[in-house]
Order: structure tokens, then C-alpha cells, then sequence
């Protein structure tokens, strides 16, 4: 069953999501999974530039609709997927998804909610929602033990450090 | 080369080499049959000569010298190649050479011919105790440079980045002999089946068929070809993939070079073949759905890109707009059309990195921007004016493309402008880049929308000038989903 953690994390503006992103990236280990949710603009790419940032990736992370997937090299591998235009589950398996998700890097999956039969077990999913005065809030689920482990260590790292841009 | 051109030779020989040949050295190779020696000749100066010997294994360089007064003019490649068309010609596959590992300029001029580095024979050389780089090639990659340097080569290229499977032949770099995209092709008669919609799956069913269409349209088959070409990136793995593989397969069983072109080289030059009056040096706009680059072109076949999105490509965002209005996915287009009625000037959003002094876009934020006024809207019970949206959106993409544009046509100082990739299908873009350049005597060069979307016509021409400059892609290489332009 998926755990919904009662704290939300709050974010103002675009570089506080980035700085979220890269409180993650430290606590993240081979095979980690984290589903990002939310409508277009809410900040899904935004907190991966923070992620991967944190993990020392050089490039830029640009938006990964197009490609479907794109990785980058940190500290760990950073696969970034974007499952938006993927039409039916059977197309997981044309971008060889599920041997990405056990290659030994972290997966941030968009759009991952749309084929919930094809998540791991074991992941963490942020839930994005846009406030009435544009602020992003950030409901974590833990999908399993090592997704609810992950978001504590991430709670407790936004609550031990400001989230300044 | 016969013995009349001994007397000049030797002077080149002396003058080239610390242990030079003898005139008995050069008399004995003349006598033998399995040796072909060639002469390079201007206004009856000898400028160079070169000889190989015809082994059962492979052809060996026995000897290749130019006169100090005529080097850096191309006769020791010219000698190079039709060596290489003689061997050909007597059914020779492989030919070898060794080169001092110091001798910069010789392992340039052979690395420029298709030749490998394949191991070092250490302190081969007595005079200096030097090493010896061993190189080899395979004939067919010096005859193919040979036949693009005289525009009489033909290649069939291949393009699968994205959701298009496409095959191409040409001939020197500029006729289409056929150009099929598999969306084109009527696959229920020719397979008696469905082709099911994306990525991987698609091109391996349809990549068989495409070529075989491509070659059929052309008339020609695999041993009329002189090269084949393929994208290797960027673009979506999973589709790169089958391309590169079929490509690699293709020039394994059939002994073609293989030559791998970046899919927004392929855009570059299909403004090429649209446009032959199109001259170097010049920029060009690369936006698609999934690229927007502005790449500096001084020389064909050299790129320096100067600036790219940091995050949504330009038709990206486009279709991201599209989809927050309710127009579907991907919309694109349908947010052209709307615009054609709204005023650009209704909304003033923000005009991402129009000053930040660099070459680079950002649309994210100026999604989010329409995302916020449409929430703000929809909240305070007004209702929204889709085409003034619409045009408003456009106009913030097109200020800032343009902007861009015109400061780097400005700053390298270029007379034309390539305007490619999917996007380039949006008139206003179009038109507003057309005003701002023409204003400042640049000539903006846009390809009919055919050669615009994803087609592998654009990579055979990108091809042909790769296969010129002897740029070939190893057996070993691997599609590349971000593969910087260079």
C-alpha cells in the first residue's frame, strides 16, 4: 500500500525547486526510482535540473518529451524519462524502460501515473500541485520501504536547510 | 611511373627522406609485376610519386613522396586515392602503410582517407629509432572519398532519430535518385499488414521495405553504391538504434564505408538541396519538435553551435501550449493558425534570455508564464481570448529566435541564413526572421516543407561532404541520443 507522508514541501518559485531537486541528489543510490506528477509547467523538469545538478551532472537537462529519455553522467547515472508521448504500455519495452530502471543509475520517470502497472514496486512518487498563488506543493508517496526511507532522509534534509535559491 | 621519371624522383626522395631510396631500390620495384606505381605530373614537373605492392592479404604502401614545392596542395591524397583505384580495380579490399609516429601531417593526410591506427611497431625507423604507426583501410572507404571528391559518388542514406523511418540515394551530394519516408509508403500493399505507430518497433518493421523502395525508385542496387550513410544522433535512442544497426549490417555484408551524419547537419543541408546558390559561411536555426539550435556553418561540414534550449525545444513548447489550451497533442500547428487571428501584442509574456548576451533559449519558463495566466483568468471568472493567447505566445517564441538570429548573423558577419527542422513550417516565424535579416542584407533560405521534417535526403548530402573529408564512422561506433554538433 502507498504511503502518503502527512508533510508536504513547499516551493515559491523556480529556483527554490531546483534547490529541492538538489537536496535529493544526495540521497539517492543505485536503482532509485522517484515518479514525478503534476500538470504541464508545475516544475517536473525543473526539479530534475536541481537532481542532477546535485549529482554533479555538467550539461544542461533539457526536457526529455521529445527524446522520451534522456541520461545524463553524475555521481550516478541520471535516466531521465518522459512517458507523455508514449501511447500504449507495450512501447515500455521499445525504449528498453525496464532494463533502464534495474541499470544501477536513478530514473526520475514524468509521467510515469500514466501506466502504474509498469512502476517498480519499490519507488517514491512527488505529487505537484499548483497553488491558488502559484506556489508548488510536493506530496510525496512511497510506493514500498526504500521510497519512504528516501523521502524522510529528503524531508528532513529541506527542514534542516532553508530552501534558498 | 616509369624509369624516364627516375632523375626527378630521386631528387624528391632525397630531399624528403632521411634514408632516402637508391636508384637500385626504384629500378627493381619498376620491374616487378605485382607492383603499381604512379606519378603525379603538372606542366611536365613531376610533383610526387607513390607505389604499391598487390600482396594476397592486403595492398602495402611501399613508397609515397611529394615535391617540398607542391605540398599542402592535395597531390599526396590524389596519389593516395588512385593507388587505391588501381588495387581496387585488380579486386584488391585492404590496403596497409606505415608512418613515423612524429610525421604529423602524414598520419593526418591518411587518417583523412579512411585510414585506422591499428598498432605501433616500436623503434622501427634505424635512423632516428622512431616509431612506426601501422594503419590500415579498407579500399572501399579510399575509393568512395575519390568518388565524392569528383561528385560522382552515390550513397544511400538512412534516417530513423525520430518517428520517421526514411532511406535516400544520391549522387554527388545534390540529386535525389529517390527519397522515401515510410509514412509516404504504402506498407498495406507492400507487407499486406499495419504498421504500428512508434520508435523502435516501427523502424525494424519498416526499414527493410523503405530501402528496398529507395534503391527500387533509383534504379540502382547495393553494388552501385559507393557509401552508405546513416544518423546516429541525436534523437530517441530506441529509434537511432535500429538505423544505426541496419547501417552497420548493411556495410558489413556488402563492404560499403559506413558514414554517420548528425540529424541537425541533415537540416543544415536540406536547405542545401532546396538552395544550391546557398554559399558558406552562414547560420542556421535548427527547430523541431525536439531541437532548437543556432549553429555557426564558416566551411560545409563545419559547425560551431553557438547556443540550444536549456530546457523545451522551440515545437515543444508549442505543443505543450497547445495542449494547456485544450487544442490537443501535439498543436502545434492549431496554435499558428489561432494566432493568425489574435494580437500579439493582447499579453505581454515574458521574453526568456533576450539579453542574457548568449546564443541560448529557455521556453520553460514562458510555458509556465501562459500556464499562470490562464489559471489567473479561469480564477478570476474572465473568460480567455485564445487567438490574442495564442498570437501572444508566438510572438515571445519569434521575438527572441529572431533577436538571436540577426546578433549572430550580425556578429559572424554571414550573408545567409538556414532556416530548418519542423518548426520552420511556421510562417510567422518565417516572415519575421525574413524582415529582420533582409533589413540587414542577409538572405534567409528556407527548404519546402518536405525537406523541413524528418527525411534522409538531407542526411545523403550531409554525407556526401563527410565522405569528401574522409569522415567515416567505425563498425564499433553506437547511436548517440545527444550528440553535440561539431
Amino acid at each position: 500500500m502507498p504511503v502518503t507522508l502527512p508533510d508536504a514541501i513547499t516551493s515559491r518559485t523556480e529556483a527554490e525547486t531546483i534547490a529541492l531537486g538538489t537536496m535529493l541528489a544526495p540521497l539517492l543510490e543505485p536503482d532509485d526510482v522517484v515518479a514525478l506528477s503534476g500538470d504541464l509547467g508545475a516544475g517536473k523538469t525543473c526539479l530534475t535540473k536541481g537532481v542532477a545538478a546535485g549529482l554533479g551532472v555538467a550539461e544542461h537537462v533539457t526536457s526529455p518529451t521529445f527524446n522520451i529519455m534522456l541520461e545524463h553522467h553524475g555521481r550516478l547515472e541520471l535516466y531521465h524519462f518522459d512517458l507523455y508521448r508514449l501511447e500504449r504500455a507495450d512501447q515500455l519495452e521499445d525504449i528498453d524502460f525496464f532494463a533502464t530502471l534495474e541499470a544501477g543509475g536513478a530514473c526520475i520517470i514524468e509521467w510515469g501515473e500514466r501506466f502504474p502497472a509498469a512502476m517498480p514496486e519499490d519507488y517514491l512518487a512527488v505529487e505537484i500541485s499548483i497553488a491558488e498563488d502559484d506556489t508548488r506543493h510536493f506530496t510525496l508517496v512511497a510506493y514500498g520501504p526504500r521510497g519512504e526511507r528516501l523521502a524522510n532522509a529528503w524531508l528532513s534534509a529541506v527542514e534542516a536547510g532553508t530552501v534558498e535559491p | 611511373m616509369e624509369l624516364a621519371h627516375m632523375a626527378a624522383a630521386l631528387e624528391i626522395e632525397n630531399a624528403s627522406f632521411t634514408t632516402p631510396w637508391t636508384p637500385g631500390m626504384f629500378a627493381d620495384e619498376l620491374a616487378q609485376d605485382d607492383r603499381v606505381w604512379l606519378v603525379a605530373i603538372e606542366a611536365e614537373e613531376l610533383l610526387g610519386y607513390g607505389g604499391i605492392m598487390l600482396a594476397p592479404d592486403a595492398v602495402h604502401v611501399m613508397n609515397i613522396a611529394v615535391a617540398a614545392s607542391a605540398r599542402g596542395e592535395g597531390v599526396a591524397r590524389a596519389l593516395m586515392l588512385a593507388l587505391a583505384r588501381e588495387a581496387a580495380a585488380r579486386g584488391a579490399r585492404r590496403m596497409t602503410l606505415e608512418v613515423r609516429a612524429t610525421n604529423a601531417a602524414a598520419l593526418a593526410l591518411y587518417s583523412g582517407l579512411g585510414f585506422d591506427s591499428l598498432g605501433v611497431r616500436p623503434g622501427y625507423y634505424d635512423d632516428t629509432g622512431e616509431d612506426a604507426v601501422i594503419m590500415w583501410a579498407d579500399i572501399a572507404r579510399l575509393t568512395a572519398i575519390a568518388a565524392a571528391r569528383e561528385g560522382s559518388d552515390i550513397i544511400l542514406a538512412i534516417e530513423t532519430s525520430c518517428d520517421e523511418t526514411a532511406a535516400s540515394v544520391m549522387r554527388g551530394g545534390s540529386e535525389t535518385l529517390s527519397s522515401v519516408v515510410a509514412t509516404q509508403v504504402d506498407f498495406h500493399a507492400r507487407f499486406g499488414g499495419v504498421v504500428p505507430e512508434i520508435a523502435s518497433r516501427k523502424h525494424t518493421e519498416a526499414i527493410v521495405g523503405v530501402v528496398d523502395e529507395a534503391l527500387e525508385q533509383a534504379g540502382l542496387g547495393f553494388g552501385d553504391l559507393d557509401a552508405v550513410a546513416v544518423t546516429y544522433g541525436p534523437g530517441l535512442i530506441g529509434a537511432l538504434v535500429v538505423g544505426v544497426a541496419y547501417a552497420k549490417g548493411l556495410s558489413l555484408a556488402t563492404g560499403l564505408p559506413l558514414v554517420g551524419v548528425n540529424h541537425l547537419e541533415g537540416h543544415i543541408f536540406a536547405n542545401r538541396l532546396a538552395d544550391p546558390e546557398l554559399t558558406t559561411p552562414l547560420i542556421a536555426l535548427v527547430v523541431s519538435g525536439g531541437h532548437t539550435s543556432l549553429i555557426h556553418v564558416p566551411d560545409w561540414g563545419e559547425y560551431h553551435t553557438l547556443g540550444s534550449t536549456l530546457d523545451d525545444a522551440a515545437g515543444e513548447a508549442f505543443d505543450k501550449v497547445a495542449k494547456l489550451l485544450g487544442l490537443g497533442y501535439p498543436g502545434g500547428p492549431a496554435i499558428s493558425r489561432l494566432a493568425e487571428q489574435g494580437d500579439p501584442a493582447a499579453i505581454p509574456f515574458p521574453r526568456a534570455m533576450l539579453h542574457s548576451g548568449d546564443y541560448d533559449f529557455s521556453l520553460s519558463g514562458l510555458k509556465t508564464a501562459v500556464l499562470t495566466y490562464v489559471r489567473h483568468e479561469q480564477a478570476a471568472g474572465r473568460e480567455i481570448h485564445i487567438p490574442n493567447l495564442a498570437a501572444s505566445f508566438q510572438a515571445a517564441v519569434i521575438d527572441v529566435q529572431v533577436a538571436k538570429a540577426v546578433r549572430a548573423a550580425e556578429e559572424y558577419g554571414v550573408r545567409d541564413f538556414c532556416l530548418g527542422g519542423g518548426v520552420a513550417a511556421n510562417t510567422a516565424l518565417r516572415e519575421a526572421l525574413r524582415v529582420a535579416l533582409a533589413a540587414r542584407g542577409v538572405r534567409l533560405s528556407v527548404p519546402p516543407f518536405a525537406l523541413c521534417t524528418d527525411n534522409a535526403a538531407m542526411i545523403a548530402s550531409a554525407a556526401h561532404f563527410r565522405l569528401r573529408k574522409g569522415a567515416f564512422l567505425g563498425l564499433e561506433a553506437e547511436a548517440t541520443a545527444s550528440l553535440p554538433l561539431r
